[in-house]
């Protein structure tokens, strides 16, 4: 029993103990260059994530497109089917790369590029374990939504870059959906930080260790997820990619990989929100049975992916004036109300405490 | 409630998700065809009286056909082709046959790389089919 106790103990400071050996190859183990190359080993980890995560996801999204439809999905390369993103990837890579004529150069080809950096950026604060979070910033959510706001000026950017009316419409819609929806996701997420009294991630996931705050805050998690899927632009509010009725939006004059890269931002992107609720929301790395810290929070991305994925294929496409009301007459008004009765709560809460 | 149907869309989702799935794996398994399936015509030479009488059923003049007399003086016949290029797959010429020379049968890989391919020669098809089966 104790061995055992031991083990898991190892097992879930493994990353850690690796990290200290690293630092333990320096002369001062808290010296600046200790420092970098502990940085510089973080910003390859989150990369290799937020890669292997597109990767995955794509292949994940058109099986559970086929499982829902009654389908196999993809079934020819590798056992059944599960190589298949090479076979996509190799697809994109081959395809001419087109700018098209008057185009402005720098700002159609920086788009995509900002696109896939955002959520290695914003990955980087999400607490993978007990002191695990890459940067542990103490305005961690302020930071995290900052970052992934900017995704709405590469929308603008891919659109106004392509010198073509209709990208630049479909980047209209973009940015007036994404605004829209960015108010509401701040909002629900307040009524956490009022609880905590931190925008520190890592002080959120410990205030969670007794119960998650889904339980606490159950209207906020699910304005949350559906301002969040609006943000991620993801169906039923993929009003501005809309495959069938729009072209593409502002990807429409994109080829080959710098469309390959929109589309890895998206599941990059929707990693990372993935990973904000599964933080903010349900405990982070903290879980009810001992397993390490960093399988707890991989499985609880996972669970708010899959249904991510399992909405996506079930609700038809919203309307854009059904689009905006929802945003503003129906989202911002709850998040508010959520925020009014958290603070009673609390408010009550010290009031009985006596604190 | 509001959003109950949005809740019960997720239920069928997932129940289809969990179900089986319907798809068939077709080169490697061959489909069980219905039992009306019409995609092909055989001939068999022998019950044949060379009666014209399937290519004047036939909407499209698909079946071209020749035949000699006998020392009998019966018909005998020599050539039987079919264009199934405009073949509907109707089965007129089977309801129109006499003596059941000319049935519908279920094989369906009958894609071709030449137009040419697409004139069948029924007699030499028959023949085929017999040395195979």
């Amino acid at each position: 029993m104790e061995t055992l106790n031991n083990l898991l103990q190892t097992l879930n400071n493994l990353f850690l103990i690796i990290a200290e050996a690293i630092r333990g190859l320096f002369a001062d183990p808290h010296s600046v260059w200790a420092n970098l190359t502990m940085d510089v080993i973080n910003f390859i980890i989150v990369v290799v994530i937020v890669v292997l995560a597109a990767l995955i996801l794509i292949l994940l999204e058109r099986k559970i497109a086929g499982w829902t439809s009654q389908r196999t999905g993809p079934n020819r390369l590798g056992p059944r089917g599960w190589f298949q993103t090479i076979a996509d990837a190799l697809k994109l890579m081959g395809k001419e790369d087109v700018t098209p004529a008057g185009a402005d150069k720098l700002i159609f080809k920086i788009a995509p590029m900002i696109i896939f950096c955002l959520p290695m950026m914003t990955l980087g604060v999400i607490p993978f374990g007990k002191g695990m979070a890459p940067l542990n910033l103490d305005l961690g959510i302020f930071y995290f939504v900052a970052i992934s706001s900017i995704s709405t000026l590469a929308f603008l950017m891919a659109g106004w870059g392509s010198n073509n009316k209709y990208s630049l419409l479909g980047a209209m819609r973009a940015v007036a959906q994404m605004v829209s929806y960015e108010i509401p996701l701040l909002f629900s997420l307040l009524g956490v930080v009022m609880i905590t009294q931190s925008f520190n991630l890592g002080v959120i996931v410990e205030a969670q260790s007794r119960v998650p705050f889904i339980v606490l805050q159950p209207l906020a998690f699910v304005i949350f997820i559906i301002a969040g899927l609006a943000e991620l632009n993801r169906a039923p509010f993929d009003l501005v990619e809309a495959d069938q009725e729009v072209v593409a939006g502002p990807f429409t004059e994109y080829t080959g990989l710098r469309w390959g890269l929109f589309f890895l931002g998206e599941y990059g992107n929707m990693t990372a929100m993935a990973a904000l609720a599964a933080t903010v929301f349900l405990g982070g790395w903290q879980g009810p049975v001992f397993l390490p810290g960093y399988v707890w929070i991989f499985m609880k991305i996972g669970i708010v992916i899959f249904f991510m994925m399992w909405v996506r294929w079930t609700f038809p496409r919203i309307r854009i004036d059904h689009l905006m009301h929802l945003a503003w007459k129906v989202l911002l008004p709850l998040s508010i109300l959520n925020i009014f009765l958290t603070g009673l709560g609390i408010y009550i809460y010290r009031l009985v405490m006596g604190g | 409630m509001f959003g109950k149907g949005l809740l019960k869309g997720l239920g069928i989702t997932f129940k289809r998700m969990v179900g089986p799935n319907i798809t068939e794996f077709y080169p490697e398994q061959k489909p069980t065809l219905p039992t009306r399936v019409r995609s092909s015509l055989a001939l068999d030479r022998s019950k044949c009286i060379s009666c014209n009488m399937c290519a004047m059923a036939c909407p499209n003049k698909v079946i071209k056909l020749t035949s000699e007399k006998d020392e009998n003086n019966k018909k005998v016949l020599k050539t039987y082709s079919m264009d199934v290029g405009r073949c509907l797959f109707c089965g007129m010429c089977t309801e129109a046959c006499p003596t059941q020379a000319i049935t519908v049968t279920q094989e369906y890989e009958n894609s071709v790389y030449e137009p040419d391919e697409l004139h069948w020669d029924m007699i030499a098809r028959a023949e085929r089919k017999g040395k195979e089966g």
